[in-house]
């Protein structure tokens, strides 16, 4: 009946035809009577019972379904074909001659799997698709331990750049086709089962079944305002009916740093030391020639005995293990997927460390034949203890500032340990155990999120869909900080400072959605309708207190205890039309346009609309092709459309005064409160506007064997949010957020794939290759700059200059000519302005100071020799994956890489810039002295009075790297001999050993090249200022599915 | 059979569009309200600044930035400092800016200076905005407070312009603030600053009060803005007009000298008869705002880190010139008696300190030595240092800041008096600074300071300004007057570069940021 019902389903049709059904029935009755009875078993590709599948006497409607152990019986004549059929399956016919028994294996249908896209509000055939869209199945996140969906994604998907970024637990950031934003950080939106969320790390990479990336703004321009910078869409598993499938995925490991620099041991220092001050005319620390006295009152150990490689004591093996049991199963009626995860992660440096836990139920419903109901739901819980930059210096810094000759810890010392107090050592480094210790291990986020979605489905006919979905996410972060009362020696807490903030954000989602879907003779027709409503709230709880004591990490009997509270709203009502036609599976075409209406602009800027079109050819069903018999597919694709981006505050057209928000104590007595204004407002603020189009063409080679896809875009933002930088004069604080900049990403895109498939050596080896070229091309004036990067630290000049007819953030500084021989040359350098009285450089140059190119030729270096020197942006990046099984083996080697991008190494700036003494690199040996003339390190000399560390190409360096990502090789043990072995217990085993980043092949002299921008911060990226290395990581790992 | 599950099926198909159809309906209904949002975390300038309180804490808010780490708790007095000839580096720890400054290679980047620059703006701005409010003519403000108010944020801009006209020369002026960015202004002379500085200050010296209560101590007062006005005056070359308002300030008969001075820069001293306006902070061992240079948020008590910097037991960043040292008198320069300024002033081996609980040594003391005398020893700053009564190895202090004290005023007068051809007048002047009961000097004219000429009188006057008020941020802006006004027989600079070092540069940011202002703009020399 179910057969029959399918293939007339259009009810009205059927009760017209009533007449000729009864006539059928009756030929139906007649005809079965003549047949023998069959029966078998059907198994599935693990060679288990495959209960649900349909059994069908090919052009008939007899049919049976199989039961849960697989085994069906049918009445079948001897000339007949039975066909066994399950979606997702490669379809079999057997004729039945004159077998009883009929046993069949159904084999996955990839090529299928691959068909079906996740797009905005639907699916779609990969075939017919307009847009650019890239996906990753389940596939390429299962065979490799990934910790978060972003990792799964790197290499694998051209024109997505993602750079993993400092501790663990912190997400990696997400760059699709190029960056899109100055102001804002530009990430991507993510919608996660229809609801825009974020939050990925705390997904399970292993629930998620497919994450699809919207490129163009003909398939991301359904997200409309919100979408500029990219869509990536994640869809979580769903259960299949059948077998109850009980999978458990372990995974243990440990990860480490895979490169140290040389810094001076303890003599070395001392020599490097002496040099330095007697240079600028200091006196040599005291120390120095008095190193044989106790390292701390009462030790045993002298100085002179101890010699500490801080890299050797901070750095640390860091465990890693990941657990994760999963449950799938049902009927044609209910389905459902449940899983329980935990992993915890700790980092290479002491008190690091991420661990999260989740559960996750979804489930679908088939109510009655024309109402279908589900739902999905996620809790989930993290733990993160990050690095924190203590005082604004990393741990990096601090490990490679500290002094050699000093112990790790000091019982004396209030809080245990110490750290050089300036008087007999002349310098003053933080201890890197201290802050690991004091000010690290007690600073934790903890963050509890629950993310699920209800819909209901109703068929009104069968082209013609109601769909009703309602989302909710909630999260609630909780920050706990405890500092204690510490003295090391030099810098001292005198009170323990405690604080406790705490966020509660919900986020709820209303979508109506008409879906109608239609065939008329050789046209396709799709129209989808949406209208939706997302209503988000965030509140904010922060308390500080004091405490004399270390003894209690809650605030409780506090002293100064203060809290404030804030709230943000904001809402987003959107009405979404998108039609689709298709015609002669030839010419395809795909409109569509969204409405968004946003509470985060001001009266009269709150609606946009987002409109896109794209245009489709498969050239490969036109009649000319088919003689071509190697190209079994061939699309060519464009598209045009309109996107935003919103990611502003909730009230950042309207200005504040920050009433109470500072204290003058007059009396001595503070509780003057003091109110100000520090920002100029802004009602004509609305969305940054991007105007991407794109051309694609999509071919397939020798029965897909060879597939290849290329995209060229040109993508263009105006109404770039800028905060307009004001004059200091002005006297704001803040700079005002206005739409007054545009900018231009202009990319290629190749993905290539090739499968072999010979018996028992079954591969796929997948390449990516993507280009991105960026270019501001206006910001707030004409002559705008934005600087960013100055750090007392690292020379003390900005380090990024974003301007007009430049890649946005490139380097800009002064470029090295040479070093100063001699005097005469630097008296040359003096008159070369006609006037050697004044200074080339400065009054304090002296030989073996650097010279700086006069790239204006005034004859004197200042602000004016500045240039830019490169962009942290890759010429090109690439992926290339290779996957194979031989035998019961399977094994995948990931490369992936970035070419023709720049650092600036900041580490290198630490290790020989010589600003004022403290631990350094081993080139400072090398440093210039009348008899070391032949070297590029300037002479040691303390304070840098000629300024050679100021911003330049001295501290510019390639930053290309090839890493082999990823390295696995598995074994699945048999499924004949599992079963047998383990009385039907585990159906599956396959064991895995892999290897992240194990080679990394790169000239940049830092711990990493992989490094986005300290904190998060806009326009530092590609800067170096000593951040956290990625780590080396070795797994061993276990899939085993039970019965 | 299936005809009536049809029938079943469509009626439930009814219910559920109209179902679909409510939802949608509700959906859409109340949109309009929903993104008219305001936000509930604040006031809007609009309404706030329309009653006496909200006009007090915006002066408030204006006095807070000038105690910021921008201005003074942190980078003001370096500026000063380093510009004067009273500092040497303490050593290597000094951070490389600092050092530029202090041997004049600082350039349009330096953070330093540049941290000055911005800080003044931040209070004129804030400054600007209490003066406009009270212009308000909806608001609920009391005549008096309005009045006191707005002479305070007259005051307090005056004092803003004042630095950034002796310091940096012409720059912009701003007498409203800006209220969209193109409202930028360009450079101005340092002549039209002055001016506007001088319309603030006789303003705000008819409407600010000429004192406070114990609870309101550290706003400016009458004598306040007479006495920044005098020394405006005096930094033009007006010693008539300077001498007219210090006289005020003399014979208000309100300020005296105290007898211990050491009194004028320790806690206990603060608010004491001779101050005549402080930088407050809050007591010692509240917590120093690192968090941003304008000294915002209300949780944080601040403090200055002054101690930390100058220290023995501290950072020891800048310590005494030799200059400095050598220019006390002393009995083996046949002076007739060691001025006890020197022991109240400096650190020095063999002084006792945390309440007399220890001793300093000099292997205890990190970085360079001083000369004096032949022998080489360690000297640090004392003025402001809060070791007197703490051995902490880290230590913020609470000290204000004595911006203008009286006998200031009485050197002040004493200079006007004797450019005026009064030298008897200036010489009386500085021997009651001299009486001190705790330094007790004897009366000029002396062996070394015959005081036998306008010249000579001069002469005793810049010794006696540079030790009685050594590290008190006057010594920078006494040469910097000097100069401009001719009266230096030798430049006391060493790196001194005519045509450059007289300013500093305008910060690169401005230059790069202001519409109205050319790189031709930017001072001359860099």
């Amino acid at each position: 009946m179910l057969y029959n019902y399918k293939t007339t389903l259009e009810m009205a049709i059927l009760r017209k035809s009533i007449r000729l059904l009864s006539v059928l029935v009756i030929f139906l009755f007649s005809f079965t009577t003549l047949m023998a009875q069959v029966k078998g078993v059907v198994k599935n590709e693990t060679g288990e019972g495959f209960q649900g599948v349909n059994v069908v006497v090919k052009g008939t409607t007899t049919g049976t379904v199989t039961n849960n152990e697989g085994r069906y019986e049918i009445k079948a004549s001897n000339e007949s074909v039975l066909v066994f059929s399950f979606l997702g399956y490669k379809t079999q016919e057997v004729k039945v001659g004159s077998q009883k028994e009929i046993n069949v294996s159904l084999a996955v249908d990839e090529s299928l799997m691959d068909e079906i896209i996740v797009v905005g509000y639907g699916t779609q055939k990969k075939s017919t698709l307009t847009g650019a869209v890239s996906s990753i199945t389940n596939k390429d996140l299962s065979t490799q331990p990934v910790i978060s969906a972003p990792q799964a994604m790197q290499g694998r998907i051209a024109g997505v750049s993602i750079v993993n970024n400092s501790s663990p637990g912190a997400e990696p950031t997400v760059r699709i086709r190029g960056v899109g934003s100055i102001s804002l950080n530009p990430n991507p939106l993510y919608v996660i089962d229809g609801v825009p969320a974020g939050g990925l790390n705390t997904i399970a990479p292993s629930d998620i079944e497919s994450i699809e990336v919207l490129k163009d703004a003909s398939a991301s321009a359904i997200y409309g305002s919100r979408a500029a910078n990219g869509v990536v869409l994640i869809t979580t598993k769903k259960g299949k009916s059948g077998k109850l499938n009980i999978s458990l995925d372990s995974y243990v490991g440990t990860q480490q740093a895979w490169k140290t620099l040389d810094l001076l041991n303890s003599a070395e220092y001392i020599k490097y030391g002496t040099a330095l001050l007697t240079a600028s005319g200091q006196p040599v620390p005291a120390r120095f020639s008095n190193m044989n006295t106790p390292i701390y009152p009462g030790a045993t150990t002298t100085f002179a005995q101890t010699e500490t490689d801080w890299q050797d004591v901070m750095f640390k093996n860091g465990p890693i293990n990941s657990n994760q049991l999963s449950l799938a199963g049902g009927t044609d009626k209910s389905k459902f997927y449940m899983s329980l995860g935990n992993f915890k992660q700790e980092g290479i440096l002491p008190f690091t460390e991420y661990a999260r836990q989740n559960i996750r139920l979804n489930s679908d419903h088939q109510i009655a034949k024309f109402l279908s109901v589900g739902q999905t739901m996620m809790v989930s819980a993290d733990n993160r203890i990050a690095e924190r930059d203590a005082g604004g210096r990393s741990m990096i810094m601090n490990i490679m500032r500290m002094t050699p000759y000093w112990p790790v810890s000091d019982p004396t010392k209030l809080g245990g340990y110490s750290t050089t107090a300036q008087g007999l050592d002349a310098t003053d480094p933080e201890n890197p155990m201290r802050i690991a210790v004091q000010e690290q291990k007690d600073q934790v986020d903890k963050s509890y999120k629950m993310l699920g979605t209800v819909y209901a489905e109703i068929k009104f006919t069968n082209w013609l869909k109601y769909k009703f979905t309602a989302g909710g996410d909630y999260a609630s972060s909780i920050f706990t900080g405890f500092v204690p009362i510490y003295n090391d020696g030099n810098r001292s807490r005198q009170t323990a400072e405690l604080s406790q903030n705490r966020g509660q954000f919900f986020s709820k989602l209303f979508t109506n959605q008409l879906t109608f879907d239609k065939t008329i003779g050789k046209n396709i027709i799709n129209v989808t309708a949406v209208a939706e409503r997302q209503d988000a709230k965030f509140s904010q709880i922060n308390l500080t207190g004091q405490r004399p004591d270390n003894n209690i990490k809650e605030i409780q009997g506090a002293s100064n205890v203060s809290g404030r509270t804030s709230v943000n709203e904001n809402t987003l009502i959107s009405y979404v039309g998108r039609l689709n036609y298709e015609y002669d599976s030839k010419y395809l075409l795909s409109a569509s346009v969204r409405k968004d209406g946003s509470s985060k602009f001001a009266p009269g800027k709150k609606w946009g609309t987002f409109p896109s079109v794209s245009l489709g050819w498969r050239l490969s069903e036109e009649a000319f092709m088919k003689d071509v018999p190697a190209i079994s597919e061939m699309k060519l694709r464009g598209s045009i459309g309109v996107t935003g981006y919103n990611s502003i505050g909730d009230y950042d057209w309207q200005p504040l005064v920050s009433a109470n928000n500072t204290i003058y104590p007059m009396g001595n007595d503070g509780t003057n409160l003091g109110s100000y204004f520090n920002s100029l407002g802004n009602g004509g603020l609305s969305w940054e506007e991007t105007t991407m189009k794109n051309i694609g063409l999509d071919v397939s080679l020798f029965n897909n064997k060879i597939s290849l896809s290329t995209e060229a875009y040109l993508r263009k933002t105006d109404g770039l949010l800028l905060r307009v930088p004001l004059p200091e004069s002005m006297g704001y604080s803040n700079s005002p957020l206005a739409n007054v900049g545009s900018m231009q990403n202009k990319g290629f895109e190749v993905s290539l794939g090739y499968h072999i498939d010979k018996k028992e050596l079954k591969s796929t080896l997948t390449g990516t290759f993507d280009l991105v070229r960026n270019k501001v091309l206006s910001l707030a004036t004409p002559n705008a700059t934005l600087n960013a990067g100055n750090n007392a630290d690292f020379g003390g000049f900005d380090i990024t200059r974003t301007e007009a007819g430049q890649p946005l953030q490139s380097f800009y500084g002064w470029q090295v000519e040479g070093i100063f021989q001699n005097e005469a040359e630097i008296s040359a350098a003096n008159g070369k302005d006609g006037n050697s009285a004044t200074p080339y450089q400065n009054e304090a140059t002296k030989p073996g100071d650097i010279k700086f190119k006069d790239l204006n030729g005034d004859g004197k270096i200042d602000a004016a020799d500045r240039t830019y020197l490169g962009s942290y942006l890759p010429k090109f990046s690439y992926g290339l994956n290779y996957t194979g099984t031989y035998k019961n083996f399977d094994f995948g080697v990931f490369f992936q890489g970035v070419y023709g991008n720049k650092i600036y190494n900041g580490t290198k700036v630490l290790g020989q810039g010589m600003l004022r003494l403290f631990n350094a690199s081993t080139d400072v040996l090398n440093a210039w002295t009348p008899t070391n003339t032949d070297t590029d390190v300037p002479r040691a000399v303390s304070g840098d009075p000629n300024q050679n560390s100021r911003t330049s190409d001295r501290f510019i360096e390639n930053g290309s790297y090839l890493r082999l990502k990823n390295l696995t090789v598995g074994y699945t043990v048999p499924a004949s001999k599992i079963s047998g072995l383990t009385n039907n217990v585990l159906t599956k085993a396959r064991i895995y050993f892999t290897s992240q980043n194990l080679l990394t092949f790169t000239k940049y002299t830092g711990y990493d090249p992989e490094i986005a921008s300290r904190n998060g911060n806009l326009l530092t990226n590609g800067v170096d200022f000593g951040m956290y290395p990625q780590a080396r990581t070795l797994t061993v790992g276990v899939n085993l599915g039970f019965n | 059979m299936l005809k009536t599950d049809s029938k079943k099926i469509f009626e439930m198909k009814k219910v559920l569009i109209l179902t679909g159809a409510i939802i949608l309906a509700v959906v859409i209904s109340c949109e309009k309200s929903s993104l008219d949002k305001v936000n509930p975390n604040g006031v809007t300038f609009d309404t706030y600044y329309s009653n006496d309180q909200e006009l007090i804490a915006g002066v408030n808010s204006a006095y807070a930035t000038v105690q910021g780490f921008g201005l003074g708790a942190r980078e003001w007095f370096f500026t000063h400092d380093l510009r004067a000839d009273e500092m040497a580096t303490g050593g290597g720890q000094l951070e490389a800016p600092r050092n530029q400054l202090l041997i004049g290679v600082n350039d349009a980047s330096n953070p330093v200076a540049n941290s000055v620059y911005t800080g003044w703006y931040r209070t004129i701005h804030r400054a600007n905005v209490v003066i406009e409010s009270g212009l308000k003519t909806n608001a609920a403000f009391s005549e008096a407070i309005k009045n006191r108010v707005t002479g305070e944020a007259k005051f307090l801009r005056a004092w803003g312009y004042f630095e950034l006209a002796t310091l940096w020369g012409g720059v912009p002026l701003y007498t409203e603030f800006a209220k969209s960015v193109e409202d930028a202004q360009p450079k101005s002379t340092q002549e039209t600053v002055y001016k506007q500085v001088i319309a603030d200050l006789k303003a705000a010296e008819g409407l600010l009060p000429e004192s406070y209560d114990a609870k309101n101590l550290g706003r400016a007062t009458k004598a306040a803005a007479q006495t920044l006005l005098a020394r405006t005056y005096l930094q033009m070359g007006d010693y008539a007009s300077a001498k007219t308002e210090l006289e005020k300030v003399v014979n208000s008969g309100r300020f005296k000298l105290v007898d211990n001075y050491l009194d004028l820069t320790n806690e206990e001293g603060e608010f004491n008869s001779e101050s005549i306006f402080e930088i407050v902070f809050a007591p010692s061992n509240g917590a120093f705002n690192w968090s941003g240079p304008d000294g915002d948020g209300n949780s944080v008590q601040e403090e200055t880190i002054r101690t930390q910097e100058y220290s023995p037991i501290g950072w020891r960043n800048l310590i005494p010139s030799n200059k400095m040292i050598d220019n006390y008198e002393r009995t083996v320069k046949g002076d007739a008696k060691n001025d006890p300024r020197f022991d109240m002033s400096f650190w020095k081996a063999g002084d006792k300190f945390n309440n007399g609980n220890d001793v300093i040594s000099d292997a205890a003391v990190q970085g360079n030595s001083s000369q004096m005398d032949g022998k080489t020893f360690k000297i640090s700053w004392r003025k402001y240092s809060l070791l007197y009564k703490s051995n902490a190895g880290f230590a913020t202090s609470g000290i204000n800041m004595r911006v203008m004290r009286y006998a200031d005023v009485l050197l002040m007068l004493a200079e006007c008096e004797n450019e005026l051809g009064n030298s008897a007048k200036a010489i009386s002047l500085m021997n009651q600074v001299r009486a001190r009961a705790s330094v007790a000097m004897p009366a000029y004219p002396t062996a070394n300071y015959p005081c036998d000429s306008k010249a000579k009188v001069f002469e005793a006057l810049q010794h006696e300004r540079y030790v009685e008020l050594a590290a008190e941020q006057v010594r920078n802006l006494d040469i910097l007057r000097w100069r401009k006004n001719k009266k230096l027989t030798s430049e006391p600079i060493s790196y001194f570069k005519a045509s450059k070092h007289e300013l500093l540069p305008l910060p690169q940011t401005e230059i790069d940021n202001n519409p109205k202002i050319d790189p031709k703009d930017q001072n001359p020399g860099y």
